[in-house]
């Protein structure tokens, strides 16, 4: 059995109305930093909102676990994958990708990561050649520091390659 | 008298260079945002708005409505040519859109769709002028309690009309409004909910980190697991017999035109509808009325004719309340609010007094964008099927390039854009085991405004929730609030009354 088949819809249900459970309770904690009581005299304490609001939060996912103990919820009866096998490749695949771009972002800058990151998703996905994916990949960067840099006059984060933009940057100032 | 000239004034403004080459931008980025499966109006407008900075806050609105207008237009091409709903508001558009395209008669389908969407388009524009002025005069004399029970109204309409399970959409609610009340506190000023100490969570959770997670990121991958890149294109032959043909073909629609014009407009108006189940709606009762009943699903093109109506009427019945209420009537337009607090504006009725251009300006802008969509439409439709080639795994990372450019443009940070990850993966999840994910837009636009209106009610009454209640000083308030409590309370009588009913039916 594949890790997809044994993720059921099921299993999610339970398991992300346990964690969301658990991140509502951690709300609460975090809001208690501050005031959360609320009266005439003192007013609503900073805190107040947002605790409450996490409780209803915590109501909600134990209403849901609820519902799923007593399998009112079609979740609670469904054995099927949550995600099917060849579709888990493309998702697992874009989220990673998609992870080590911001990531790179913050260390090579938004153009070069960009580079790689359109020329590993093409090559990966798509059966276009390799001239293509190269042309493309080089293009859309440079369009997006235009339309960014040169037309919004919005910075995009450019990590160690900053310097290289610099005599980009003259010539479009000069 | 006064509505005319001021419409007049609109027309002229959204005729101005920069807004009309705006509008016909906007048309035909909507038209292709709309054809394009897995992408829809709201996906749209949330990617394009961090570009509206630059630009007059006239001439972006103009701009997006547009986007928003033209999405609703193309969102019936990848229905009928692909039969995967262009957006979820071409859901309906694809039972008799399809079957008509495999038949060979997608000329006829699409000619329908694009006349059916001007035709509810146009008439919901024309409601819209009439019923705009008046709403905006009753609303400018609500002050904080009546806008606080306003957008409670604005939450419980998800909860009772939604349609989806009331735990989830309450929590989606929730999460919504307690992720608007991270940064500073807007009355002590001291920092709420800075999670690790880290200093990105100051300045709070913009709207549009999280729509463009849910409705970028979060819609990709959806659209990946769904399409898997792959796509059946029907065979379309374009020439003026087969355009003379299909316009020939509606003069049997005249009823689903009725049906689609006002039922969408005034379902656009409720906040919890919008666009899916206006169309949804109008398709099933043009099918309930029909002498055809029997043909629907088979392609004919009323089938066609009602949804496309409906959610071009509803996309502008939803602009209704953002306009003059300062509340959105649809994930869209909730986004477009935001929009238009970003751009420096203050969303409600007095926008009606204090910025008469921007309103006028937009209206005016619906009547001339929903011609050139119309023109734009059917000329183009070779030029969309070209596109509709584009395989997604080349549409997909441009998309995402979008997003990540898109989400750290606003505020120039990388924290936001990790933020729009998390939500964008999380939105993807929960989605799919049916959390209804657009209260949670709607909740964190309307989440600073609803607080406001809350402490200053409360400051206003001593601390008293009563203030909301009281039928002798308030009473538009309390009218509104016990509209409320009747939606929030309305999803537990549902298995009652179906209880009843099959009670009924058996004896």
């Amino acid at each position: 059995m594949s890790v997809t088949n044994k993720i059921t819809v099921k299993r999610a249900e339970i398991a992300v109305a346990v964690i969301l459970a658990l991140c509502s309770i951690a709300l609460m904690i975090k809001s208690a930093e501050n005031r959360i009581t609320w009266n005439a005299e003192e007013n609503m304490g900073a805190g107040f909102l947002p605790f409450y609001l996490s409780l209803g939060m915590l109501i909600c996912t134990v209403l849901t676990i609820i519902k799923f103990v007593l399998k009112r919820s079609p979740q609670s009866k469904d054995n099927s994958p949550f995600i099917e096998a060849e579709a888990f490749k493309y998702i697992a695949v874009t989220i990673i990708s998609l992870i080590i771009l911001v990531l790179a972002i913050g260390y090579l800058g938004i153009y070069f990561s960009l580079i790689f990151f359109l020329a590993f998703y093409l090559r990966y996905f798509s059966s276009k050649s390799v001239l293509f994916i190269s042309v493309f990949s080089l293009i859309t960067p440079v369009l997006t520091f235009l339309f960014f840099e040169w037309l919004l006059k919005i910075p995009l984060p450019q990590g160690i390659s900053e310097p290289l933009f610099y005599p980009v940057y003259d010539f479009m100032y000069s | 008298m006064d509505v005319f000239i001021l419409l007049l004034e609109g027309i002229f403004v959204s005729f101005e260079p920069l807004n009309l080459g705006l509008l016909i931008f906007g048309c035909l980025i909507g038209l292709f945002v709309g054809a394009m499966p897995g992408l829809g109006s709201v996906n749209g407008v949330a990617i394009l708005i961090p570009i509206t900075f630059i630009i007059p806050p006239t001439a972006a609105i103009i701009f997006l409505a547009a986007v928003y207008y033209g999405a609703m237009y193309g969102g019936a091409i990848s229905s009928v040519m692909l039969g995967i709903p262009g957006a979820s508001t071409a859901v309906a558009t694809v039972f008799d859109g399809r079957p008509l395209a495999v038949k060979g008669e997608a000329m006829t389908a699409l000619t329908a769709a694009a006349v059916g969407s001007f035709v509810g388009g146009t008439v919901s524009v024309i409601l819209f002028t009439l019923f705009a002025p008046p709403l905006a005069e009753v609303a400018l004399r609500f002050n904080a309690p009546e806008t606080f029970a306003l957008m409670v109204m604005a939450f419980a309409t998800f909860v009772g009309l939604g349609g989806d399970d009331v735990p989830k959409t309450i929590f989606s609610i929730l999460i919504g409004l307690a992720l608007s009340t991270i940064g500073l506190d807007l009355i002590t000023g001291k920092p709420r909910l800075i999670f690790f100490n880290i200093p990105g969570f100051l300045h709070g959770i913009n709207f549009l980190v999280l729509a463009i997670g849910i409705y970028g990121i979060g819609e990709m991958l959806w659209t990946l697991e769904e399409t898997k890149g792959k796509v059946q294109m029907s065979k379309l032959s374009v020439n003026m017999k087969e355009v003379g043909r299909a316009f020939g073909a509606l003069k049997k629609t005249i009823m689903a035109m009725n049906i689609g014009s006002f039922l969408g407009f005034f379902v656009g108006i409720l906040p919890a509808a919008g666009a899916t189940p206006a169309s949804l709606m109008s398709y099933g009762i043009t099918k309930q009325l029909s002498k055809n009943s029997k043909e629907f699903g088979s392609g004919v093109p009323a089938g066609v004719v009602a949804p496309e109506c409906a959610n071009n009427s509803a996309s502008t019945g939803s602009m209704l309340p953002m306009l003059t209420l300062g509340i959105p009537g649809s994930p869209t337009t909730a986004i477009l609010l935001g929009g238009m607090i970003l751009w420096g504006l203050t969303p409600g009725p007095l926008l009606f007094t204090q910025e008469p251009e921007f309103v006028w300006g937009l209206i005016g802008s619906l009547y001339i964008a929903n011609f050139f969509t119309l023109v734009l439409n059917i000329a183009l439709i070779p030029a969309f099927l070209m596109v509709l080639r584009i395989p997604f795994a080349i549409l997909a990372p441009v998309i995402f390039v979008l997003c990540v450019t898109g989400g750290y443009a606003p505020t120039q940070s990388l924290h936001d854009v990790w933020l729009m990850l998390l939500f964008g993966f999380a939105g993807y999840i929960l989605r799919k085991l049916d959390y209804p994910v657009a209260p949670a837009v709607l909740s964190i636009v309307l989440g600073p405004l609803a607080e406001k209106a809350l402490r200053q009610s409360l400051i206003l009454s001593d601390g008293s929730m009563g203030i909301f209640f009281d039928m002798a000083e308030k009473p538009i308030a309390a009218i509104i609030m016990y509209i409320a409590i009747v939606l929030l309370i309305m999803p537990a009588f549902g298995p009652l009354y179906r209880k009843f009913f099959k009670k009924a039916q058996t004896t």
